[in-house]
């Protein structure tokens, strides 16, 4: 079945949006929480908080894109013929891989939070 | 040709349909086989020669084909490219021994300021759109690119503001305050150093703008038939996602340029800490374009070699959707880096630590790509060609420079070496092998496709060996100088410390890289008496290989349709068929220049597109939008005025008189039994898009004046001050309803003009400007009436900013609305032929949301804090 | 305990610069050198620096190998599994994993690095171009002004509170630890924990304007006992001339009007726009690292400065007679 996904460029590109976002929040709560109370431990709170739903999110998106790519179906991953199937599963790996990445990015962009404690 | 088909019937209202395509899509197998006469194709190649005839002599400069346009800005941005290199060597030479007086301490400043800003702003960025300009085309199969006449408005824009800038060393006025600019020291500067900085370089950053809208259209709607996302040459996905970041990353710098120009000139203290302001706003702004500059320079490079490697390897490349993640990936994680160049400005401990992770992060796309340049060659039988040799030296150059920023991510130790030549090692080695050699590379690789001559084998191992070892003579020496404790942009050092063999070799070193340089400009430059090479002389598998020789000027002989990444290894009788017609296009019956646009992903055919040819409007244009950057530098501000509205007048001619014309008939049999529409609106055209992805840019320099509002409430706290005037909240009130109704009216005219009512879409069309001016002035008056004085303190002066900047955007939507009426009157707005009521309506999206924004800033935010 | 650790594991190291000739020796070594660290941070980094070189020079072999050998070496075509396991491992689990490691190293030392300490508080002001120092003591009121010289005690963390006036500097002594940008505006700070008593090059590390490039100073780490005698030394105000000529000197500096600029406390001078003098011919260098502290040097300055520094704001004293500018600086030179 052909989802309105499955043509998106948008989609594909879902995780890496959110590992932005999560980005710019975590920046963003990090800068007033320390800039106006220097409340070093409500911004790595905040911090955690926004980590696991941005995992949360990205986690859906790569289970959505792992049905798109379909590998088991047929095992090939070169997705390389002018078909509707091809182009849909390439655009699902390339979907699943950028969640991986993305995944891997918001986890090391967290990490500060885990190890230091104060706004100095 | 076509004949008149009898309208079906139509309620009242219903809108009127438009043209849709017609036919056969896809063709079959026994369609692409059948033979093409003879007599009709010699027919058909003397109409299209003489349709895509260069103008000769001295007309040839209102030239606007992609093959001269790209000619002439890589050209334009390698002479920049030599002459900032030419400043390098006198730096050097300054530096060979300490205390050395070569070089006068203001002279040694205005240079590297000029080395770094031509560098990345006249070579490297322009040569990656000078070099894509040249190629998507022929990549993609396509006749030229979407907006001919931008390529070369860009182009003209580009050498004017080039001119401008490098010109200002010659009477010793240059700017001297670093590339990077940093208020206070590049505010307070004397002389127009800083103002030449600041509005050359906005100009030439419009013009790079105005190229990457291009290239991302160009991706998205002028692939060949059949060509899917999955089927898209690498180089093509690189330009999107390249494009994609000049898109986000120039504009918070163009929002920086304009509050700095205005405090420069109207001295609005938006960097001045003694009036609220803030230095670190500035250097923000710099650096979220500034670090995704880098890899805007970086990745053109790499796709460069994703298309040299599988020629090399003559194996399909391993790996396609891994690259199409490195590549989207890096784009992305590179907005996470900006701080790592403000590790040292005493920012919260947490925060560095987010952007030195994303710092680290960023490695990981990076890696994959490599590797999978090593699958593939590891899979094929490698041809150590020429271009070969220079990738090579690329990967070996850029993991060293990669390798040494993994340890400059880490925040502790930047704390030691940044500002340091370890930092000029470091850099140097990921430009020179993200960017330097992977270009000449691709140089070597497609001379012939350009020149349909060879360069030479022999000098281009004397340039790259030269250029090489050369290179390593000068940088590696310079981690240690750097760790030694050199700080950068010294202008001469003390003896005795460490640092003088070092610098000497250094220098030397320099000196050879500069002959490796001029070996290689000297082959590329020379005059070849040799006959033309073959016609795919590396054998490569991607569509620049089928242009023929010598190139006859319009690019594909007819527009394929394409069934595979490699269509000249995989696809039968690929060349045969193409070039005697077979597929899309192969005439051109009415004298015009065409090219196929099809669909974002699948790339159905939806429309042919008649492109614009050679003209002098673009050339004016160039020149007035020259005068109106350049006049304010010596603030002459009402020649830079006049010179702005002939610039706009300019630039109307030229769209009024060459874009969305009403066609001869609705559709044109385009051959393989398909007819698709002359004249198309909305998401299908590329106008359409051309206009939506420029808003995205707009929309992210609007942010980036809201991100300085939030920054100065997190860094001030004095912002805003006690006491302070705020805007009027009954004209905000009403700025953002009355442009409110100016979007609807404009929005509703669409709709109504499909239904070909035509009294109320005039009505509309006339009523929008009208509130758009009162709600302009509404705002004006917001700040006006409580006499918010901009020059006292920065919370004033950015309420006027945006005030400033969402006025001008609404002169902008009033005239793009009155454009309208008047093609309404001129019979060139129909109920079928809207384009432009399309584009203005997705303009007013963009412009009623930025209005709220503003409204919503400058009269809640008072309450809220 | 971790500093322990880190400090114990710099000999292996060191010993590889040290051991590596006498080419070597002078490479790593200088007065200005991160690779010759006399701080606790910077000792952390030195290591942390070999030990990423180390890792980055097999990383750069394994890459360029790998390549050498796939373009030019290899005898047939691997299997396309092998190809996609190169990019899986090669491009995502090793660098993730290393990287992972790299990073909460380098996360777990920033805190420490950015320790305010309990020791002295100083607080550095970036002039142009030339570095106001005021030390804070609990013993007496108001600061104690000094210039162009840092002087910190051994074995205990001090905090450096930064400023700037005009425009952005950044203060740098690489064998200490890493630097700090000061800035118009804004109050940044750093912490400094010198472990070995000597003297140390630093300079400003981020651009300036016009003379950057002559924007050095001196770092001195004492011994706790000797610092704190210094400082009591530095408190008290100039002694007055003792010879003939310093008192002619010090006629001359009055009556050029110098004291407009400078200060000398106890002899009459208040000017706060230039450096404090008062203590001058004690400090190791003069116009901010850039010249010995010599009466030689102190002549040359007072003659030319603009040639020494370009755009200084110091007006010359060229036109003075020979005689008067000798005493000028001997008695400047006798402000010990």
């Amino acid at each position: 079945m052909e989802k309105a996904r499955h043509t998106s460029l948008w989609q594909m590109i879902a995780a890496p949006i959110v590992w932005a976002v999560h980005f710019c929040a975590v920046y963003a709560w990090t800068a007033s929480a320390c800039a106006h109370a220097g409340a070093a431990e409500e911004a790595r709170l905040g911090v955690a908080l926004m980590t696991l739903a941005a995992l949360g999110l990205i986690a859906v998106f790569a289970w959505r894109a792992w049905r798109q790519w379909d590998l088991l179906s047929e095992n090939d991953h070169v997705h390389d013929a002018p078909t509707d199937g091809h182009r849909r599963r390439f655009l699902g790996h390339a979907g699943l891989l950028l969640s991986m990445v993305s995944a891997i990015g918001v986890s090391f962009v967290a990490a500060p939070a885990f190890y230091i404690g104060s706004c100095l | 040709m076509t004949r008149p088909r009898p309208e079906p019937p139509r309620a009242w209202h219903d809108p009127i349909p438009q043209a849709a395509p017609e036919g056969i899509y896809p063709p079959t197998e026994e369609m692409l086989r059948a033979p093409v006469d003879p007599k009709v194709q010699q027919a058909q190649e003397k109409r299209l020669r003489a349709v895509w005839a260069q103008p000769k002599g001295w007309r040839y400069i209102s030239a606007v084909n992609n093959s001269e346009v790209g000619a002439w800005y890589s050209l334009t941005a390698f002479g920049f490219m030599l002459a900032a290199g030419v400043l390098a060597l006198l730096m050097r030479v300054q530096l060979a021994v300490p205390e050395n007086d070569f070089l006068t301490a203001d002279r040694f400043n205005q240079f590297f300021t000029m080395h770094g800003s031509a560098m990345m702003f006249l070579f490297a960025v322009p040569m990656f759109e000078a070099i894509s300009i040249l190629l998507l085309p022929a990549l993609l199969g396509a006749r030229d690119m979407p907006f001919p006449r931008l390529s070369a408005y860009g182009y003209w824009c580009f050498l004017i503001g080039g001119i401008f800038v490098m010109g200002s060393l010659l009477f010793n006025v240059a700017p001297d305050s670093g590339w990077f600019m940093y208020p206070p020291l590049a505010t307070k500067a004397e002389g127009p150093g800083s103002d030449i900085w600041l509005l050359g370089l906005s100009f030439i950053e419009v013009a790079s703008i105005a190229a990457a809208v291009e290239l991302i259209v160009g991706v998205i709607k002028c692939r060949p038939p059949g060509m899917r996302i999955n089927l898209m040459p690498l180089y093509a996905w690189y330009v999107l996602v390249v494009g994609g970041m000049i898109l986000f990353a120039f504009p918070p710098l163009i929002a920086g340029d304009f509050l700095f120009e205005m405090e420069r000139s109207f001295d609005w203290p938006f960097f001045d800490p003694a009036r609220g302001g803030d230095p670190m706003l500035w250097q923000h702004l710099f650096w979220i374009f500034g670090h995704p500059e880098v890899y805007i320079v970086f990745l053109p490079s790499i796709a460069i070699a994703a298309m040299v490697v599988p020629t090399a390897a003559q194996r399909p490349i391993a790996g396609y959707s891994w690259i199409v993640l490195s590549a989207v990936g890096t784009g992305f994680l590179s907005f996470g880096l900006w701080v790592h160049h403000m590790f040292t400005t005493g920012l919260p401990s947490l925060s560095l630590g987010f952007f030195s992770a994303a710092s680290e992060a960023v490695v990981i796309p990076t890696g994959v790509q490599l590797f999978a340049f090593m699958a593939t060659l590891m899979l094929g039988r490698v041809r150590m060609i020429l271009p070969m040799l220079w990738i090579a030296g690329a990967v070996a150059i850029f993991t060293a420079g990669g390798l040494t920023g993994v340890m400059l991510a880490i925040a502790p130790f930047d704390w030691q070496v940044h500002d340091t030549y370890f930092i000029v090692a470091h850099l140097h080695y990921t430009l020179f092998g993200g960017m330097i050699f992977p270009v000449i590379g691709g140089v070597y690789y497609y001379y012939p496709f350009f020149a349909k001559k060879k360069m030479s084998e022999r000098l281009g191992r004397w340039s790259f060996w030269l250029t090489f070892t050369g290179f390593n003579i000068c940088f590696l020496p310079m981690h240690l100088t750097g760790l030694q404790g050199m700080p950068r942009r010294v202008y001469t050092y003390p003896g005795g410390i460490g640092w003088d063999w070092l610098n000497l070799i250094s220098t030397v070193g320099a000196f050879v890289v500069a002959a490796g340089i001029l070996v290689f400009a000297w082959d590329l430059l020379r005059p070849k008496r040799q006959p033309p090479t073959e016609r795919n002389p590396w054998q490569g598998g991607t569509l620049e290989w089928s242009h023929d020789v010598p190139d006859p000027g319009w690019g594909s002989r007819s527009v394929p349709y394409i069934t595979s990444r490699y269509p000249l290894w995989e696809q039968e009788e690929f060349l045969d068929r193409l070039d005697s017609g077979r597929f899309y296009i192969p005439d051109a019956p009415e004298g015009l220049r065409e090219t196929v646009v099809t669909s974002a992903v699948d790339a159905v055919p939806q429309h042919v597109a008649r492109i614009t040819g050679p003209a002098w409007c673009t050339l004016w244009a160039a020149a007035f939008t020259g005068g109106a950057f350049i006049f304010p530098t010596f603030h002459m501000y009402v020649p830079a005025v006049i010179s702005a509205l002939l610039a706009l007048a300019a630039v109307v001619w030229w769209l009024w008189t060459s874009t969305a014309q009403v066609p001869e008939a609705p559709l044109k049999d385009v051959g393989l039994g398909l007819r698709l529409p002359t004249y198309v609106s909305g998401p299908q055209a590329p106008g359409w898009w051309g206009v939506f992805i420029t808003m995205l840019g707009d929309a992210t320099g609007f942010a980036s004046l809201v991100f300085g509002v939030f920054f100065y409430w997190t860094a001030r706290p004095d912002f805003p001050p006690e006491g302070a005037i705020h805007a009027d909240p009954v004209f905000v009130a009403a700025a953002a309803m009355l442009l409110c109704a100016s979007w609807g009216a404009t929005r509703v005219a669409r709709s109504v003009n499909r239904r070909a009512w035509h009294g109320l879409t005039r009505a509309l069309l006339a009523a929008a400007p009208v509130l758009a001016l009162a709600g302009g002035g509404a705002f004006v008056l917001a700040v006006t009436v409580p006499d918010m004085e901009p020059t006292s303190h920065v919370y004033p002066a950015i309420i006027w900013a945006l005030v400033v900047w969402t006025c001008a955007h609404i002169l902008a939507g009033v005239l793009m609305q009155l454009y309208c009426l008047a093609g309404a009157f001129a019979g060139k707005l129909t109920p079928r032929h809207d384009a432009d009521l399309w584009n203005t309506t997705l303009f007013w999206h963009f412009l009623v949301l930025t209005c709220l924004v503003t409204a919503a800033v400058i009269g809640l935010l008072p309450g809220a804090l | 305990m971790q500093d322990e650790d880190a400090q114990g594991s710099t000999t292996a190291p060191r010993r590889l610069c040290w051991g590596g000739g006498a080419l070597l020796l002078t490479a790593c070594s200088g007065p200005q050198s991160v690779l010759d660290p006399a701080g606790r941070d910077a000792e952390v980094l030195a290591v942390l620096f070999w030990w990423m070189l180390g890792g980055a020079v097999l990383l750069w072999l394994a890459m360029n190998g790998l390549f050498f050998y796939v373009t030019r070496m290899k005898e047939r075509a691997f299997s396309p599994q092998a190809a996609d396991r190169l990019i899986v491992f090669g491009g995502v689990v090793f660098p993730t994993v290393v990287l992972a490691v790299l990073l909460s190293f380098a996360l777990s030392e920033m805190p420490r690095q950015r320790d305010l300490g309990e020791g002295l508080t100083l607080r550095v002001t970036g002039e142009s171009w030339w570095w106001r120092v005021e030390y804070r003591t609990e013993d007496t009121e108001t600061p104690v002004i000094s210039a162009n010289e840092i002087r910190l005690p051994a074995g205990s963390r001090s905090e450096l509170e930064l400023a700037a006036n005009g425009y952005i500097h950044s203060l740098w002594i690489p064998a200490l630890g890493g630097k700090t940008d000061l800035i118009p505006g804004r109050e940044t700070r750093m912490s400094l924990e010198p472990v070995t008593p000597g003297e140390y090059g630093g300079q400003c590390a981020e651009f300036c304007g016009e003379s950057h490039a002559k924007m050095a100073l001196r770092a001195v780490v004492l011994p706790p006992e000797e610092f704190a005698a210094w400082l009591e030394q530095q408190a008290a105000p100039a002694t007055p001339p003792e010879t003939e000529t310093a008192r002619r000197g010090q006629a001359v500096f009055l009556r050029e009007g110098c004291g407009a600029c400078h200060a000398i406390r106890g002899l009459g001078a208040r000017g706060t726009i230039g450096p404090d003098l008062t203590h001058l011919g004690g400090r190791r260098t003069l116009a901010a690292g850039v010249l010995p502290m010599s009466r030689a040097a102190l002549e040359d300055w007072l003659r030319a400065p603009e040639a020494i520094k370009p755009g200084v704001r110091m007006p010359a004293y060229g036109h003075l007679a020979a005689a008067d500018l000798a005493a000028l600086a001997t008695f400047l030179e006798g402000l010990k």
